[in-house]
């Protein structure tokens, strides 16, 4: 599933506030996710043409993200438009930073680093956001895990089994009664990993005390995912040997 | 000495912390430079008198001289907030309040040990430090997260107290010890709701762009 052509999901929506950005990476690649001031998502390229700074230290003006070291202003396509320390200029079309193509859908930002890929593939559902979780695992490891800690329903209170089910090659859905979440999966190294956690459905039902219900499962999750395994049985039957 | 005094080392976070509550609080003071490095000056005997485990901040309010940056943040609310906000005066409000200077005088500990090892080379396991400094942000972007959820915006209470000005330098400075801010959305949220808060200041390490 790690190649660049498929979308990857890089953060809950709800995470990335109009005028501000942050830092991310896809398979090792950093990656800057910034919202400009009329709303919309932009996924590019980390760094700053001009002296390699990170533009996610940078700062949102507008419909510009500009570069904290030198202040280089860069519109929606990447292009940079305005150099403070020579404010006459007409800067070259050359002075351009790598853009992605990017999309909203599902209560999640996705990009892909493929020029030419295939449509998005996640129905438009109303969600509420819940939780990214950041994993030291890889992603194989993580959706493995995906159904470790049972899910408790919220809607209907009663038992229910967990059932985990794939939507994509990056995203999943875990659900029990009437209640489902649909995770994101992030391949941010081989070694580390997010799970963007959104709950299917609409803001009257969920908000407020239905996202504080899945909080708990999101972070027994992680917990779960995160804790030492106990050593395997053979472990002790050799240093018993050694004696 | 009338009126407020700092001890003040201009890169020391836990000054941060007293600037911050004086500027957010409105007040006049006086600040007397101490040459922590590479001086060492907050370890010799006229400061050791005040602060006898040699830590920086130090604050004199009239008679009183006072060390222990959540003991200063908690002197400063009670005796010069007439609104009574920064530290709710009892209840739930007061408990919170302690629970979240606890935190940041014991969990945070790991963070200012981090950023010293980082900016001052002092002595440490820079992969350990860093890897306490982050499951010590994380717990405190879960309590935001469900704060959100309850529709709150700050650690304590409805509004903000000396709990958030306590915990705001560990989150702001991090990557003065290699943490960025990329994977704890809820403090980036409150973080900038921080930087509205009248009378904010910045300090270096925190840029003042945003």
């Amino acid at each position: 599933m790690n190649d660049g052509d498929n979308w990857h999901p890089v953060g809950l929506s709800h995470s990335i506030e109009a005028g501000s950005s942050a830092g991310t990476r896809l398979f090792g690649q950093e990656l800057v996710v910034w919202r400009d001031t009329s709303g919309m998502a932009h996924v590019w390229e980390d760094r700053c043409p001009h002296r390699g700074m990170k533009l996610s230290f940078g700062f949102v003006r507008g419909d510009h993200i500009a570069c904290l070291y030198h202040g280089w202003q860069y519109d929606r396509g990447g292009y940079c438009r305005y150099i403070p320390a020579h404010p006459d200029l007409d800067v070259p079309k050359t002075f351009k930073v790598p853009v992605y193509v990017t999309q909203e859908q599902g209560g999640m930002i996705w990009t892909t680093l493929s020029g030419n890929p295939a449509p998005l593939a996640v129905d438009r559902d109303q969600t509420v956001p819940l939780r990214s979780l950041y994993l030291d695992c890889s992603a194989q490891a993580a959706i493995a895990e995906l159904g470790m800690v049972k899910l408790v329903p919220f809607v209907s209170r009663g038992l229910a089994d967990t059932v985990v089910h794939r939507l994509t090659d990056t995203l999943y859905a875990v659900s029990t009664g009437g209640d489902r979440l649909r995770v994101g999966i992030q391949a941010i190294s081989e070694t580390r990993t997010a799970l963007h956690v959104a709950i299917c459905g609409s803001p009257e039902l969920y908000e407020g005390s239905g996202q504080s219900h899945f909080l708990d499962w999101a972070l027994q999750l992680r917990r779960a995912i995160q804790q030492p395994r106990p050593r395997a049985p053979a472990a002790r039957g050799a240093a018993a040997e050694m004696n | 000495m009338p009126g407020l005094v700092l001890y003040n080392y201009e890169l020391d976070e836990s000054c941060y912390k007293v600037r911050l509550a004086l500027s957010l609080l409105g007040l006049d003071w006086q600040p007397v430079a101490v040459d922590v490095f590479p001086g060492k000056e907050h370890l010799t005997p006229p400061y050791l008198a005040m602060s006898p485990a040699g830590r920086l901040p130090i604050l004199r309010d009239g008679d009183l001289v006072l060390h222990g940056t959540e003991a200063i943040l908690a002197h400063l609310a009670r005796t010069h907030d007439p609104s009574g906000k920064w530290l709710p005066p009892n209840g739930a409000g007061f408990a919170v309040v302690m629970q979240w200077l606890n935190f940041s005088a014991h969990d945070l500990g790991v963070t200012i040990a981090a950023r010293r090892q980082s900016l001052f080379d002092t002595p440490g396991d820079e992969a350990a430090l860093r890897a306490a400094s982050s499951h010590a942000i994380r717990i405190m972007d879960d309590h935001m997260t469900a704060r959100g959820f309850a529709r709150a915006d700050w650690f304590a209470a409805g509004h903000a107290t000396i709990a958030d000005i306590a915990l705001f330098p560990a989150f702001a400075l991090s990557r003065d010890f290699g943490i960025d801010h990329d994977e704890y959305p809820a403090l980036r949220r409150w973080a900038r709701r921080f930087r509205t808060l009248p009378g904010f200041k910045t300090m270096p390490g925190i840029p003042d762009y945003h």
